[in-house]
Parts: structure tokens; sequence; C-alpha cells
């Protein structure tokens, strides 16, 4: 009867031994998970702040500006446009 | 057996200790553990909610998670407005005692003059006090690296506008509590906002997050609005209504361009404008949304909405001759008068000179209520058929109420008002095979479903005369754009000064033009309304008819819209062959 009883007593500390890693395991992988979670969200702002910085160096404005002095181009007019529709490229092919 | 315990065999020491007397020490000591042990079972059963409170203060905390406000989207996805990351510095003036070296370190990079931050830091009785909100993060981490004590700083959101002032109008602004203030991001706001989520974790003593307790509350972010705006068009049309309004040291201008088979508002621009960023010193001229929120005249743009019920009701036909001669005739008793007398006239001639005195004349056949109703279904003096903060509905008098001289006045576009995105918008009338259409600022791919007014022959030959109106002999050729039919009508009007219209020399006006193209298939409506001219010019078909033009070659081109009409080519077909 005391072998059983120290039998199961032994077994009681193991299990809670057990627990206390068991524990101790999930809130490292839940901080870890936590930080993962974290560079995500800033990779996201990141994300988001460069497409608007790419997206604020291709304002109809600034490219206006850039092809204007750097490039030296000037607007299209129909004048200078040669309209093709899509049945004369049809015909032209062979 | 004595009555009495023996605590030693030595009989010296005998004392008569009565038995009761020990067992009230044992009875007193059990009833303590009784006491302890209710205490114990009252505290963790019954009460125990103040402790595990007091418990849970200790290692859970609860953490808010902010929800990102929605982008404004142009039509084809680029971004009119997003949210970035900020940084925003505030102080615990109780905590801060910096000496004066590292105030003036902290002024420095806030930008501020040194004599505001002192006296921000000594309002003692304040446990926080903002610095400066919204900073650009890498200014901010310089304050951080000074390591002050009672200076910290907490991550916010900014809004960024990459279109600046071109869409100020438009996409509007929004507080430095994310709260939409004007323009789309007030009207959208609730749809934009997202709601912030919540959480409860437990901490530990490196404050790292361990557990999440208790549920969860996810944020939800907010959603994008995608707008009916195209950014090219939209661009160019701020360009030249800004270059028109400076050319002609006008006080202010509106354009609009609408899509003429959707009802989509391709563009909706100002002049003055203003920064949706920096938004300091900003004046009431600047944040005016005029194109919505002025009022005027319509004068000559309501004449054909005039002749196009007398065409449909079968009054007169386009061959019709009105003799207008001697360009001004009496109602009731005012004269009516044409700015040059024209003689006899077709209604297509009326429309292609702009006759007030040949426009009466066709008025006067018809009931008032007719009018009125034509007026009305085509959105004058009705509530604004777009939803936008400060639109309005403009003034048409009910027909009851209009005297002869009213109805006359009324045809020709007097004594009543609209806005210029109401004319613009009512010229789908004509655009639309004589159906009316709802103006939209969302993206919109169904075709709309107009409200007929006219029959579709009737607005085709409305639109040929605007198209006369336009060409060479009406009055406003300078509509004319290249590759492209156009048509359209102009008005110029005084404006009031003091109590009359001013007398020759010190007259105001304010000028505008609205009109289609191309014009047998219109795809999209403009209008331009440019507020006192001042350099010389200042009819309609004079100053904003050439920024209509230019918006129309700029719109249909970006649209992809084949030329209507043929044009000198001016393409080198045999340029000498470069040789390499």
């Amino acid at each position: 009867m005391t072998r059983v009883n120290l039998l199961l007593a032994l077994a009681v500390l193991g299990s809670a031994i057990y627990l206390v890693g068991v524990q101790y395991e999930s809130r490292r992988l839940f901080t870890e998970l936590e930080q993962v979670q974290r560079e995500a969200r800033r990779l996201n702002t990141e994300l988001e702040r460069l497409q608007v910085d790419k997206r604020s160096q291709a304002t109809p404005a600034r490219i206006e500006r850039v092809a204007q002095e750097k490039l030296q181009m000037r607007q299209v007019t129909p004048g200078i446009t040669m309209y093709i529709s899509a049945s004369d490229t049809a015909q032209a092919k062979p | 057996m004595s009555r009495s315990i023996q605590y030693t065999a030595s009989p010296l020491l005998t004392s008569r200790t009565p038995v009761w007397r020990s067992k009230f020490v044992v009875g007193a000591i059990a009833l303590g553990f009784v006491g302890l042990g209710a205490r114990a079972a009252y505290i963790q059963v019954v009460h125990n909610d103040f402790f595990q409170r007091q418990g849970e203060v200790r290692y859970s905390r609860t953490l808010g998670l902010p929800a990102n406000r929605g982008r404004i989207l142009d039509r084809n996805g680029l971004i009119l407005a997003s949210s970035v990351p900020a940084t925003s510095i505030f102080a615990i003036p109780e905590d801060a005692n910096l000496d004066n070296a590292e105030q003036a370190k902290l002024a420095k990079l806030l930008d501020m003059p040194q004599a505001d931050l002192a006296k921000k830091l000594a309002e003692d009785d304040k446990g926080f006090v903002w610095l400066k909100r919204q900073m650009d993060p890498e200014a901010a981490k310089k304050i951080t690296d000074l390591k002050l004590k009672g200076i910290d700083q907490r991550t916010e959101y900014r809004r960024v506008y990459p279109e600046g002032e071109a869409a100020a109008h438009v996409v509007g602004f929004t507080n430095v509590e994310d709260k939409g203030q004007e323009g789309v991001e007030l009207l959208f706001n609730s749809t934009l906002l997202g709601r912030a989520g919540s959480r409860h974790v437990i901490k530990d003593r490196l404050g790292r997050a361990v557990e999440e307790v208790g549920e969860s509350v996810a944020p939800e972010a907010g959603q994008d609005v995608q707008l009916s705006i195209d950014t090219k068009v939209q661009f160019f049309a701020y360009q030249k209504l800004r270059d028109a309004v400076l050319a002609n040291r006008a006080q202010a201008g509106s354009i609009v361009v609408l899509d003429a088979n959707s009802g989509e508002v391709l563009a909706l621009a100002n002049y003055p404008s203003y920064n949706p960023e920096k938004r300091v010193n900003l004046s009431g001229a600047q944040l005016r949304n005029r194109a919505l929120t002025d009022t005027f005249e319509p004068g000559s743009v309501m004449k054909p909405f005039t002749i196009g019920l007398a065409l449909n009701t079968g009054r007169v036909k386009t061959s019709t001759i009105i003799d207008t001669a001697p360009g001004s005739m009496m109602v009731t008793g005012a004269t009516i008068r044409d700015s040059h007398p024209h003689g006899a006239l077709t209604v297509e001639q009326v429309i292609q000179l702009s006759s007030n005195v040949g426009t009466t004349k066709i008025a006067m056949q018809m009931p008032a209520s007719e009018m009125w109703e034509t007026f009305s279904s085509a959105g004058f003096g009705q509530k604004p058929q777009i939803e936008f903060p400060g639109a309005v509905p403009g003034r048409l008098r009910p027909a009851k109420s209009w005297r002869p001289i009213e109805q006359a006045t009324a045809s020709y576009g007097y004594g009543l008002s609209a806005s210029l995105f109401q004319m613009v918008r009512s010229y789908t009338v004509f655009s639309h095979d004589g159906q009316v259409i709802r103006a939209t600022l969302l993206k919109n791919s169904e075709p709309a479903v107009g409200v007929p007014v006219f029959s579709p022959e009737t607005a085709a030959k409305v639109r040929k005369m605007l198209q006369m109106a336009a060409g060479p002999g009406g009055t406003g050729p300078k509509a004319q754009t290249a590759g492209y039919s156009v048509g359209g009508k102009s008005g110029t009007a005084y404006k009031q000064v003091g109590k009359g219209y001013g007398s020759d020399g010190n007259r105001k006006y304010r000028s505008w033009f609205v009109g289609m193209a191309p014009i047998d298939h219109p795809r999209i409506i403009v209008g331009v309304m440019l507020d006192e001219p001042t350099a010389g010019k200042y009819f309609g078909g004079e100053v904003a008819a050439p920024v209509f033009s230019e918006a129309v070659q700029q719109t249909l081109r970006v649209m992809g819209v084949q030329p209507d009409i043929s044009i000198q080519p001016q393409i080198v077909a045999n340029a000498v062959q470069e040789s390499f």
C-alpha cells in the first residue's frame, strides 16, 4: 500500500514539474509569437509608408516637372499622335 | 484521581491547576483556528474579487489595438490619402526638470521657441502636456536619444495626401485626432474609421506579454474608399484652372469634370487651394469648395433647357424663325436686351448667338409650371444630387410665384441660382439622351440609370446647337480643341458691388463655361468658372472657354478616346534616318 502511495506521489510530483515546464514553454512561445506579430505590424506600416512614398514620387505634378525640365519632353497633342484602331492592327498582320 | 494536572514529580512544585483551564486554552486555540479558517474561506471563496483585482492590477494589462484608418483611392487605385506612423512627444511637467541647455536642445529639435517650451513645462498642475504631435519618426528618435526625464513619446498615425493641393477640396483632411474634418474624409469618416480592438495579457517582470487571458476584441481596420476621381484628370484640371486664374488675375476659380455616361466625377478642383498636410494660416477662401458651395445665376447656361422644352413639346422646330429685332423687348414694363441686335434668327441661332430676346419669346409661349418642372427635374433648386459637406441646393422659386418678367428672366438663367456642379450635372440631360443622371464621387462601373427630361431626339438637337455655340460664329469658339468636337454654353454675369452691379469701369464679373465632348456621343461634361477676372478679358467665352478646351483635350486623351474630327497631322513621317 505504501509503495503504491509513494508511486502515486512521485507521479503527481512528476506531472507537476512537467506542467511547470509546459507552462514555461507556452509562455516563451507566446512571447516569441508576440514579437513576430509586432514585427509583422511594423513591416506592414513600413509597407504602407513606402507605398505612400512611392506614390508621392509619382504624382502627375512631379512627373510633369521632371519630364519637362530634365528630359525636355513636351505634352502630346492629337496632331502628333497616330491613332490606330484594333481592326487596323488585325488587318496589318499577314 | 485528583482533579488537577500534575506538571512535575516534585511535590514542592505541585500546584493545583484545575483541568478546565487547560481545556479552555485548547478550546481558545481551536476557536482561533476556526476563525482563521473562516476568514481564509471568506477571502478565497466568498469575497475574493477585491484581491483578485489587486493581483491582476499587478500582472495583467489591457492593450489597445489601434485600427488603421482606411485609405482613400482614386479610380485606378492610386492613393489619395493614407495613414503613416508618426511620433508625438509629450511631457510630464512634474518630472521634467530640465536645465537651460537641455531645454535649448529640446526646443531646437522640436522646432519651437524655447520660451514656448519653458511655458509648457512650467504647467506643473497638469500631469500631462503634448509638446508636439505627429512628428517625423526620425526627428522624434533624436529626442528620445537625449534621454530626458519626464519627456516621452507615443506612436500615432498621421494622414498623408500625395496629391496635395490638386485634390485638397475633394479629399479633405482629418484633424490630429484622426477625425475627418472636410471633404471625403468627413463624408466617409465612419467607413474609414474602423474600430479599435483590445486584449488582456499577463506581463512578466520584463514587461513581455506571456499569456493572453479573457476574450480579446480584434481591431476592425477602416475600409478603403475608392473615389471616381482620376488623379491625372484631376491634376490637369487643377493645373489649367490655376494657370487661368493667375493669367486672368481672377479671385478664384472652379472646374468640374463629369463622366457623361456614368455620372462619375472625374475631377473637381478649386483655386485657391491648400496643402492638406500643412494647414497653418488657412483662410476661408482657400478652404471653400466653390464648385459645390458658391451659387450664382446660371445665365446663358439655362437657355438650352428653355429651348429644349420648347422643342420637346413641339412648340418650335430647330428651323422656326424668331424675330429678335430690334434687339430688345418689353415684358410688363421691363426691358430685355441682347448684347447685339440680331434680327430674325432660327431657333438654332438663338442658342448659337445667345439671344435673350429670342429665348424670352420662345419661353413666353409656355406655361411657367412646365418650365419650373423642367428646371427642377434637371436638378435646379433641388437637394444637392451629391452627398458632400457644404453642397448647396441653389434657388429656384416655385412657378406659382413667377410674374411674367420672372418667367422671362428665368428662361435665360436669371432669378435662379445654382452651383457650378449643379450646372455640370444638369447637362447630363443633353449628353445622356435626354435623361438626367445621378452624379457620384464613388467609382461605379454600372451604367447610370437616368430620369427622362427630354426625348433623345431633342437632346441630340440641343447638342447640335451647343456645338454651334462653341463653334465659329458662336459665343465660345475658344472652347474648340484639336481633334475633338465640342459643344457648350458660356456665361458672364455682373457681380454685385455694394448696392448695385457697379458702373462701367468698376464692374466685377463672374465668367463660366459648361460644355461636353465629343459632341455626337459625349464622354465628358466639363464646367469652368472664374470669379472676378481683372486682366481685361471677362467674357465666359474668352476666359473660361480656353480652360474648358485644354481640360477636354487632356481628359479625352487620358481616357483613350479617339479624336472624332480630322486633324492636320504634324508627324514627320519620312524624317531623315539617323546613320549609325
